[in-house]
């Protein structure tokens, strides 16, 4: 266990990270039940549809209709997140800690995939290895017969793990950028080499960092729809929205299933946060820089290849069914169908909706990350479970949920069709992607700090204003990025509960691809990535990860 | 090094107030944005909130022409009829919505299980012929999609084409057919098809297409794209989709569609329906809403723009599509359709076409 902050030097200060020290005061336990009660409506309402419906559930549940789209959950769940983590890790050490060629560039670019809806993202892919598409004919031109095909695991694998690495990514650079150096200027004193510093100093430091980017990649891929419906991949998410209108015991006790395997993967990563070393430090000096001599050309390559796939072939993908329409409307066959109505307040609706969203959500859980972080226990736990399942469950239950205890089990019925709920339903929806960033960008403030502070006779908020959010800053603010940028392609929930009549890009993108015009879909979805990646930039990368 | 830290929280608060203040400031904005959004509504005049599972591409001029002529304010949902369905079941009585439009008669039929749909004025609904609405007269169809078989014109002699549905399963077409098995169009169809000809039949039929070597595809439009590039030389579809690529691509798309034979159970008029909501404050309107969506001219747009088939009596469809099928989804009563929807689910899923 622990001895006092502040007393101990540095190397062993990665200790197991000091709280049930102190009790939490009912202030924050009170403020942190309060949020998790509210994240916890969609899941209580699936478990209270579930518990209502007729049928034999257990033997649904036994059966291998059901168990069989468990499995196959479960297997890409467990494929995707492992697979991130290391893509998501090693990006972060090479443009955080490296002397890594244009590192500016790839810290603007690297975390962008995010931001495709995974359908588009995947029909983006399926369409252009097919014929017809620019893959399949570019390889035709230079005389290979590419008969590759995406489907089924390998396809959702390969899609979702592209799309959704900038989860291990985002948390992990914040981290890796804020880390003392003291450490691996002593192993590289020591003889270690840049590997094996890598290996025995860094990674335990971000481990907590990894697991919780992890974690939402594995909730994000259980309970994706899109990428998966594209590959022909029967998850459980699939046999919930089949079955969502005419057999609903079944879609619910199913979506009871999922948000069950969600709270034990939670838990489980809450078990390796909690038995991981934490480092209560900050960097005082800028990072240390790895030179990566002759690793400097393969680090770039495995950049390029990870960006070519999942940033560069899709917007080739979409910018050629875009010039395709372009190219349509010079022959005269028919006209796009776009016009700037349909571009600036979509456009306008996205930015500000999904910043707002960000900073609602991460308000919202802060106290939860702060108990969480300065304070162990059951209690604990099971906020954090509420907060995280929110993830796990399909953003349309999400939206239905909403509906009925906006209407039917609260005084706050003329809020339905308002921006407020909405905001709400994002917040809840995407919390569990905050959660765990601001975790560990609280626990990373040394106590002493506080302890400092406090001894000079700063009050509580004072310590918070001045010395401690400064320093979770760079933390915060890459999970709200992550907020935001889940919240500028949510369609689901948007299209449900928003106003009538507010439009996102995510629902221009779906109301021009249901209408089957492919070329104004391409062009909409590009313009969505531009928008996210300026915001990115804005609010996310500057912050997040100082650049030298 | 210890006295370090203390220099580093003054200069990173610099960095915290430029990431926090615009950000305050947006919200601020929005806040306002969300105070005056709601002030915005007239009173005065009429107004009709329409939850609609088509797409705006395709249903908003109809909407915007019954806005000019009649000055109704219309506010429309859109979304898929599925999940508009589901929604309007969790807004229940407090339901603002005054009209839903549906792709098929499912997710109306559930609605009207539960009690939700009103009945429509006779003079609308007589505008169709009776297999084209509902036994009660609480939904309408309003325009169709026949169920036909896309082929590839490239491979296919048009001599070649199939008069059956059940030729399908012969080693003719091995490997050749793709099948959207979780496509709701397909479950409609497959549903009538079981009626029609019994569980023990349409099973059959299916296991056969299986052992058959046809595909499956999530969507009626991957379908056809992958017919019109020669990836699979038949499918199951809906037919506009067809009719689209053709529009947006011309001579260059290689697929066309084909129309089983007269009354075989292949082909099938799925059709899209409107209804009004129970707890409609103003059915009239909603009425007349209804009434100009079957009306002569917005029916010929539905048919010449949108290649939909008409369903006014008295309206004929667009020269360039297939002669009509001549059974609707409508025309086959189901008493329980949540129990027939279960039903069609777990034999397509028994089957393994979702694996193929």
């Amino acid at each position: 266990m622990v001895t006092a902050p502040g007393v101990t030097p540095a190397v062993t200060r990665t200790a197991r990270h000091g709280a049930g020290v102190r009790r939490a005061s009912p202030q924050l336990v009170a403020t942190a039940l309060v949020v998790a009660t509210l994240f916890a409506l969609p899941g209580g309402y699936v478990v209270w549809r579930a518990a209502t419906a007729g049928g034999d559930r257990l033997d649904l549940i036994a059966s291998h209709r059901t168990l069989d789209p468990l499995w196959r959950t479960v297997q890409l769940g467990v494929l995707v997140s492992a697979t991130t983590a290391v893509i998501g890790t090693c990006l972060a050490w090479l443009t955080t800690r490296t002397d890594l060629p244009m590192r500016r560039f790839w810290r603007i670019v690297v975390p962008l995939p995010l931001v495709y809806p995974s359908f588009v993202g995947a029909a983006a892919f399926l369409s252009g290895l097919t014929p017809g598409g620019i893959v399949h004919d570019l390889a035709t031109a230079i005389g290979v017969d590419l008969n590759l095909r995406l489907h089924g695991l390998t396809g959702a694998w390969l899609v979702l793990t592209l799309f959704t690495y900038p989860y291990v990514y985002l948390p992990v650079a914040a981290r890796l950028s804020a880390l003392p150096n003291s450490l691996e200027e002593n192993a590289r004193l020591l003889g270690d080499r840049p590997m094996q510093v890598f290996r025995r100093v860094v990674v335990p430091q971000v481990r907590t960092s990894i697991a919780a980017g992890s974690l939402l990649v594995f909730l994000y891929t259980v309970s994706d729809f899109g990428a998966v419906h594209l590959m022909r991949f029967e998850t459980l998410t699939q046999t919930i929205y089949r079955t969502r209108l005419f057999d609903q015991d079944r879609s619910f006790t199913l979506a009871v299933l999922l948000l069950g395997l969600a709270l034990v993967v939670v838990s489980a990563e809450r078990t390796i946060a909690r038995r991981g070393a934490r480092a209560e430090l900050i960097g005082d000096r800028p990072a240390l820089r790895v030179p990566l001599r002759r690793w400097s050309m393969p680090s770039l390559a495995v950049c390029s290849l990870v960006i070519g796939l999942a940033l560069v072939a899709p917007a080739v993908s979409l910018a050629d069914w875009g010039l395709f329409g372009w190219f349509r409307q010079r022959r005269g066959v028919s006209a796009l169908r776009l016009d700037a109505g349909d571009l600036i307040g979509p456009t306008w609706n996205t930015v500000w909706i999904s910043v707002v969203a960000a900073v609602v959500t991460v308000v919202a859980v802060f106290p939860v990350a702060y108990l969480l972080a300065r304070h162990r226990g059951r209690l604990g736990g099971a906020i954090n479970g509420a907060v995280v399942a929110g993830f796990a469950i399909p953003g349309l239950v999400v939206a239905l949920s909403l509906i009925f205890w906006t209407l039917h089990a609260s005084p706050f019925e003329f809020l339905i069709g308002t921006l407020p709920v909405l905001v709400f339903a994002y917040v809840v929806h995407f919390g569990a992607q905050a959660v765990g960033t601001s975790q560990v960008a609280v626990s990373a403030v040394p106590r002493r700090m506080g302890d400092a502070a406090r001894l000079l006779g700063a009050g509580r908020l004072r310590r918070l204003t001045t010395v401690e959010l400064p320093l979770m800053a760079p933390g915060l603010a890459a999970g709200g990025g992550l907020v935001m940028l889940s919240t500028m392609k949510e369609l689901p929930a948007t299209l449900l509960i928003s106003p009538i009549g507010f439009r996102t890009l995510a629902v221009e993108i779906w109301n021009t691809y249901e209408a089957s015009y492919l070329p104004e879909t391409a062009i909409l979805a590009l313009i969505l990535v531009a928008i996210s990646a300026l915001l990115t930039w804005l609010l996310v990368v500057r912050h997040s990860i100082h650049l030298s | 090094m210890r006295n370090r830290p203390t220099t580093r929280p003054v200069r990173r608060r610099s960095a915290v107030s430029r990431a926090v203040l615009p950000l305050l400031g947006t919200l601020l904005v929005s806040i306002t944005v969300l105070a005056t959004a709601g002030c915005g509504t007239d009173t005065d005049n009429r107004s009709l909130t329409v939850y609609s599972g088509r797409s705006e591409k395709l249903v908003g001029p109809i909407f915007e022409e019954f806005e000019a002529v009649t000055g109704v304010d219309l506010q429309v949902r859109y979304g898929s009829s599925n999940d508009l369905a589901l929604a309007l079941s969790a807004e229940g009585d407090k339901t603002r919505a005054d009209v839903f439009l549906s792709r098929s008669p499912g997710p109306a039929g559930y609605l009207d299980d539960l009690g939700m749909l009103a009945p429509i004025d006779a003079a609308v609904l007589d505008r169709v012929d009776p297999d084209d609405r509902s036994p009660d007269g609480t939904w309408v169809g309003f325009a169709g999609r026949a169920r036909v078989l896309v082929y590839n014109i490239d491979e296919v002699p048009v001599a070649e084409l199939p008069a059956s549905v059940f030729d399908l399963t012969g080693p003719g077409y091995r490997d050749m057919v793709a099948i959207p098995g979780s496509n709701s169009s397909f479950q409609d169809w497959f549903t009538v098809f079981r009626l029609r000809n019994g569980d023990g039949v349409a099973t059959k039929w299916l296991d056969d297409m299986v052992a058959n070597g046809a595909r499956f595809y999530p969507k009626n439009r991957a379908i056809v794209e992958a017919v019109g590039r020669g990836e699979i030389r038949f499918g199951l579809v809906n037919h506009y989709y067809n009719h689209q690529e053709v529009a947006a691509n011309g001579d260059a798309q290689r697929s066309a569609n084909h129309g089983f034979a007269e009354g075989d159970d292949g082909g099938l008029m799925i059709i899209a329906t409107a209804a009004i909501l129970e707890q409609s404050d103003d059915k009239k309107t909603a009425n007349q809403l209804l009434a100009h969506l079957l009306s002569n001219s917005q029916q010929r747009y539905l048919t010449d723009t949108v290649f939909e088939y008409p369903l006014a009596i008295g309206v004929e469809a667009a020269d360039t599509l297939p002669p009509a099928p001549v059974d609707t989804v409508g025309a086959v009563e189901l008493d329980d359709v949540a129990a027939e929807f279960t039903q069609t689910i777990s034999i397509i899923e028994a089957s393994g076409v979702l694996d193929q």
